[in-house]
C-alpha cells in the first residue's frame, strides 16, 4: 500500500482545494446578491427597488445554487465535518436558511404582487438574516468547534455566539453591502449609480475597520492561531496579506473617487479573494477548526477519487455556462425589459 | 402528544417529514412541466406558429412562480442530513453524500443557470439558443429527480458495500447505484412527476373551456397535455404495479404494513385482497376489515396460490417493523385510487374526442368531462405524497433499511431547537402554500397575453450579436417602470 499513501494526502487536499473553489464563488456571487439586497432596504421608491432586484433577476438563483453544490460536496468528501458543523452551527444556519428562503421567494411574489412593500421587506430583511447567519458561521472559524476525540460535535448549541463572533458577522455584512454596491455601480447609470458611489465608499471604511480589528484580535485571542500565524514560512504569507489588502483599499477609495465603472468591483473582488486567501491558510489542513484535519475527516480515498471524477470533470463546464449566463445579461440594467415580462 | 414535543428524534423526524412533504409540492409540477414547455417551444419552432410562443410564455409564468418556491423551500432539504442527522451523515456520506454532489453539480447548476435565459433572454439570444436553454432546464430537473431517488433507493435496498462499525463502505460504486430499487423507482417519479403537471395542465385548461375564456387557446393545451396522457397514465399503473413487487421482495416489513397485514399467509394457499380496514396497533390486528378473496396472490405473483409466503407485521418484533400501519396503508390506497382515476379519465376523455366532441367549437359542452379535470388537477400532488409516505414511513424503523436504525441517526439537539426551527419552517411554508395558490390564481384571472409578438431575435438572428452597452437606456435610471 506504500504506492498509494501519497494518493491519500493528496486527495483530501484536492478536495479541500474544491471546496474552498465552491464557497469562494459563493461568497463572491451571493455575496453581491445579498448585498444588493441589504441596500434595498434603504432604497428610496418602488423604482429604485425594481431596478436593484432586476438586476439579480437572472442570477440569484445560480448564485445560490454554489452553497448547495458545497454542501452536498462537504457532505460527499468531508462527511465527518458536514455532520461535525453543521450540528454546531444549527441555529445560524437555520437562521441562514430562513433567510436565503424569504428573499428568494420574495422575488417571485413580488414579481405578481399589487402591493410590493411587504416583499420588499422580506427580500431585504432575508438577505440580512442570511448574510448574518452566515457571518456567525464565519466567527465560528476563528473560534473553533469543540469536538470529542472521535470528532464529534461536543459544544452548546450558543457556542457559535461571542461579542468576537457578532464583530465578524458584522464585518461580514459590511464587506457584502461593499460588494453589493460596486455590483450596482456596474450595471446602473445616473442617481441609483451616484448613491452606491457613497454607499461603497462608506461600506470600505467600515469593513477595513472590522477586518483591521479580527487582523489584530485574532492571534491575541487563540492559540492556536497565534502559533500559525508566526511559523515560518506562513509568517511571510500573513505578512503579505494586509500589506497588499491596504493597498488594494487604497485603489478601491480612489477608482470609487474617480467614479470608475468596472474597477470598483474587480478591485472588491480582488480584497474577497486575498482576505479568503488568509483564511485559508489560517484553517489547512484542518477542516473543523481547530484540530480535526482533512485526513481525519476525508471520505474513504475511493470515493474521493469517484465523485472528482465526475465532479472535476464537470466544474469546468459549469463554469463555463456561468460565464455564458453573465455575458448573455451584460451591461446596464434596462427596466423595460421587466415590464415586457410582467406585461406579457 | 407532550411526549412527541419532547423528543429529539421525533422532532427531527417530524421536521424532515414535513420539509419535504411541503418542499415536494414545487418541484413535482415544475420538473414535469419543464418537459411539456419542451415541446411547445419544439412546436412553435417547427410549425412557427405564434400560438405555441404564446403557450411558451403563459405556462412559463407559473413555471417560474412554482420554481423559485422550489429552490427556496428545498434549501433545509440540502442541509438537513448534517443539522439533524449528524450521526447519520457521517455514517452514509461516503456515498449518499457523493450523491447529493452530484445532484448539486449536475442538476441544480444546469437548472438554475439555464433558467436565467429561458426567462428573461427571450430577446437576448437566438431562438436555438434559447430552446437549448429551455432542454437544459428540462434535464437539469430531470436529473435531480433521478439523483434523489438513487440516493432514496439506496436507502430502501442498500448496495456495494458493506456496513463496518456503524459505518458503510463502499465497495462497488455502479453497483450502489444501480441498487434493485433505483431504476424502477426513478421511472416512477418521473412519470409521477409528468403525470402531475401534464393533469395541472390539463385541469387549468378544463377551468378555461367551462369559462368559454380563450377556448381555441386551451383547447390546445388540453389536448396536448391528454395526447401525453395517453402514454403516461397506463404506463405509470405498469410501474407502480412493479414497484409494488419490489418491494414484496425486498422489503416484507413494508409489504405487511402496505396491506396491514398482522397473520403471515402461508405458501400454496390464496392471499385475500384488503380493501379497507381498521389496523389497531395495540391489539396487532385489524379491528374491522373488507377483503377481496384471492386477489393478492394474482396481484403479487399472477397465481391463484402464493408460491412464497408473505409474512405478516406479527413475524417480527414490535421495535422491528413499521409503527404507523394505517398511514401508510391508506396512502397506498389513494395513490392507487387516483393512478386508477387518472387512467379512466384519460380513457373517457380520448373516447370522446374520437367521437369528435372536442373540437373547438363543442368542447365546452362537455360539463362532467371537463369538471372531472379541474377536479383531477389537484390529485397528483396528493397521489405523489402518499407514495413517498408509503415508501418512507413504511420503511422504518430503519432509516438505511435492514441496517441502520432511524433512533440511532438523529444529532443529539434539544428539542426546544428543533421545536423552534420546525415551527418557523412550517409557519413560512404554510404562508407560501397560500402565497402560491394565491398568485397562481392572479396569473390564472389574467390569462394568456395572446397579442404578444413573438421575439424579435426570430426575425433578425443577428441582433444579438450586439453588446447590449450599444443601446444604451437614455432615461435617468429611475425613469417610470412604463
Amino acid at each position: 500500500m506504500q504506492p498509494l499513501e501519497p494518493l491519500q494526502n493528496f486527495l483530501p487536499q484536492v478536495w479541500f482545494f474544491i471546496l474552498g473553489l465552491f464557497l469562494f464563488l459563493y461568497v463572491l456571487l451571493d455575496g453581491f446578491d445579498l448585498g444588493v439586497g441589504i441596500l434595498s432596504l434603504t432604497a428610496k421608491g418602488e423604482e429604485r427597488r425594481s431596478i436593484l432586484m432586476t438586476s439579480l433577476g437572472n442570477v440569484w438563483d445560480a448564485n445560490e445554487t454554489w452553497l448547495v453544490l458545497m454542501g452536498g460536496s462537504l457532505f460527499g468528501a468531508f462527511p465527518l465535518a458536514y455532520a461535525t458543523i453543521l450540528n454546531a452551527l444549527y441555529l445560524p444556519l437555520v437562521l441562514m436558511v430562513v433567510g436565503l428562503i424569504l428573499r428568494a421567494v420574495s422575488f417571485e411574489f413580488r414579481e405578481n404582487a399589487e402591493n410590493k412593500t411587504i416583499w420588499n421587506i422580506t427580500f431585504g430583511v432575508g438577505s440580512f438574516l442570511a448574510a448574518l447567519g452566515q457571518g456567525f458561521a464565519l466567527g465560528t472559524v476563528f473560534e473553533g468547534i469543540k469536538v470529542d476525540e472521535l470528532g464529534h460535535f461536543a459544544g452548546g448549541i450558543w457556542d457559535w455566539l461571542t461579542w468576537h463572533s457578532v464583530v465578524v458577522a458584522l464585518t461580514l455584512i459590511q464587506g457584502y453591502v461593499l460588494i453589493g454596491s460596486t455590483y450596482l455601480i456596474l450595471k446602473t447609470t445616473g442617481e441609483l449609480q451616484k448613491t452606491h458611489y457613497r454607499t461603497a465608499t462608506i461600506a470600505t471604511w467600515t469593513t477595513l475597520a472590522g477586518a483591521v480589528f479580527i487582523t489584530v484580535t485574532t492571534p491575541i485571542l487563540w492559540d492556536h492561531a497565534r502559533d500559525l500565524l508566526f511559523s515560518r514560512p506562513l509568517v511571510y504569507v500573513f505578512a503579505a496579506i494586509p500589506v497588499l489588502g491596504l493597498a488594494l483599499i487604497v485603489a478601491l477609495l480612489r477608482s470609487l473617487k474617480l467614479r470608475q465603472e468596472n474597477a470598483p468591483i474587480i478591485y472588491t473582488f480582488l480584497i474577497f479573494s486575498l482576505s479568503f486567501v488568509g483564511l485559508g491558510f489560517l484553517i489547512f489542513p484542518n477542516i473543523i477548526p481547530p484540530s480535526v484535519t482533512i485526513y481525519q475527516a476525508a471520505a474513504a480515498p475511493s470515493s474521493l477519487v469517484f465523485m472528482l471524477t465526475f465532479v472535476g470533470f464537470l466544474i469546468p463546464i459549469v463554469l463555463g455556462y456561468n460565464v455564458y449566463n453573465y455575458i448573455v445579461f451584460r451591461g446596464k440594467i434596462v427596466v423595460k425589459e421587466e415590464v415586457s415580462i410582467a406585461g406579457n | 402528544m407532550l411526549n412527541v414535543l419532547s423528543d429529539t428524534v421525533t422532532l427531527s423526524r417530524l421536521q424532515f417529514a414535513l420539509t419535504a412533504i411541503f418542499h415536494m409540492l414545487w418541484p413535482v409540477l415544475t420538473t414535469g412541466m419543464a418537459i411539456y414547455l419542451v415541446i411547445v417551444e419544439a412546436l412553435w419552432l417547427k410549425t412557427r406558429n405564434v400560438t405555441y410562443y404564446h403557450h411558451a410564455r403563459f405556462w412559463t409564468k407559473l413555471y417560474v412562480l412554482n420554481f423559485g418556491i422550489g429552490v427556496a423551500s428545498g434549501l433545509p432539504m440540502a442541509f438537513q442530513f448534517g443539522l439533524n442527522w449528524a450521526p447519520f451523515s457521517e455514517s452514509v456520506g461516503d456515498f449518499l453524500g457523493t450523491l447529493l454532489g452530484f445532484e448539486g453539480t449536475m442538476a441544480f447548476m444546469l437548472e438554475a443557470s439555464f433558467l436565467g435565459i429561458m426567462v428573461f433572454g427571450w430577446e437576448r439570444v437566438p431562438p436555438l439558443v434559447h430552446f437549448l436553454s429551455t432542454v437544459l432546464v428540462a434535464i437539469g430537473a430531470n436529473l435531480s429527480t433521478f439523483w434523489i431517488l438513487t440516493a432514496n433507493s439506496w436507502l430502501q435496498t442498500p448496495a456495494g458495500g458493506i456496513f463496518a462499525d456503524g459505518k458503510f463502505i463502499v465497495q462497488d460504486y455502479f453497483q450502489a447505484i444501480t441498487n434493485p430499487f433505483m431504476l424502477n423507482s426513478f421511472l416512477h417519479m418521473f412519470l409521477a412527476t409528468l403525470e402531475t403537471a401534464l393533469f395541472v395542465i390539463g385541469g387549468i385548461s378544463a377551468w378555461y373551456l367551462i369559462k368559454k375564456r380563450e377556448t381555441e387557446f386551451f383547447s390546445r393545451s388540453f389536448k396536448l397535455a391528454l395526447v401525453v396522457l395517453i402514454a403516461v397514465a397506463p404506463l405509470q399503473i405498469f410501474l407502480g404495479h412493479l414497484s409494488a413487487e419490489q418491494v414484496y421482495h425486498y422489503q416484507p416489513t413494508k409489504l405487511a404494513a402496505m396491506e396491514a397485514l398482522w397473520e403471515t399467509v402461508p405458501a400454496n394457499t390464496p392471499a385475500d385482497w384488503s380493501v379497507l380496514a381498521l389496523p389497531n396497533n395495540k391489539l396487532e390486528k385489524n379491528s374491522w376489515e373488507l377483503k377481496v378473496p384471492g386477489v393478492l396472490s394474482y396481484l403479487l405473483e399472477l397465481k391463484p396460490t402464493l408460491d412464497t409466503p408473505i409474512q405478516g407485521l406479527k413475524a417480527w418484533a414490535p421495535n422491528d417493523r413499521p409503527k404507523m400501519v394505517g398511514m401508510v396503508y391508506y396512502s397506498f390506497r389513494i395513490m392507487i385510487a387516483i393512478g386508477m382515476f387518472f387512467a379512466a379519465l384519460m380513457g373517457i376523455t380520448v373516447l370522446q374526442w374520437w367521437r369528435g366532441k372536442l373540437t373547438t367549437e363543442v368542447v365546452s359542452e362537455n360539463k362532467w368531462l371537463l369538471l372531472s379535470w379541474v377536479f383531477a388537477g389537484p390529485l397528483g400532488y396528493i397521489a405523489v405524497e402518499c407514495g413517498w409516505i408509503v415508501r418512507c414511513v413504511g420503511r422504518q424503523p430503519w432509516i438505511v433499511y435492514g441496517e441502520l436504525r432511524t433512533v440511532e441517526s438523529a444529532s443529539d439537539l434539544p428539542p426546544g431547537v428543533i421545536l423552534f426551527s420546525l415551527s418557523g419552517l412550517m409557519l413560512m411554508y404554510a404562508i407560501f402554500f397560500l402565497m402560491t395558490l394565491y398568485f397562481g390564481r392572479k396569473i390564472l384571472q389574467k390569462g394568456p397575453n395572446l397579442t404578444l409578438p413573438a421575439p424579435r431575435t426570430l426575425a433578425q438572428p443577428t441582433l444579438v450579436t450586439e453588446p447590449a452597452q450599444h443601446i444604451p437606456d437614455q432615461r435617468p435610471a429611475e425613469a417610470s417602470q412604463s
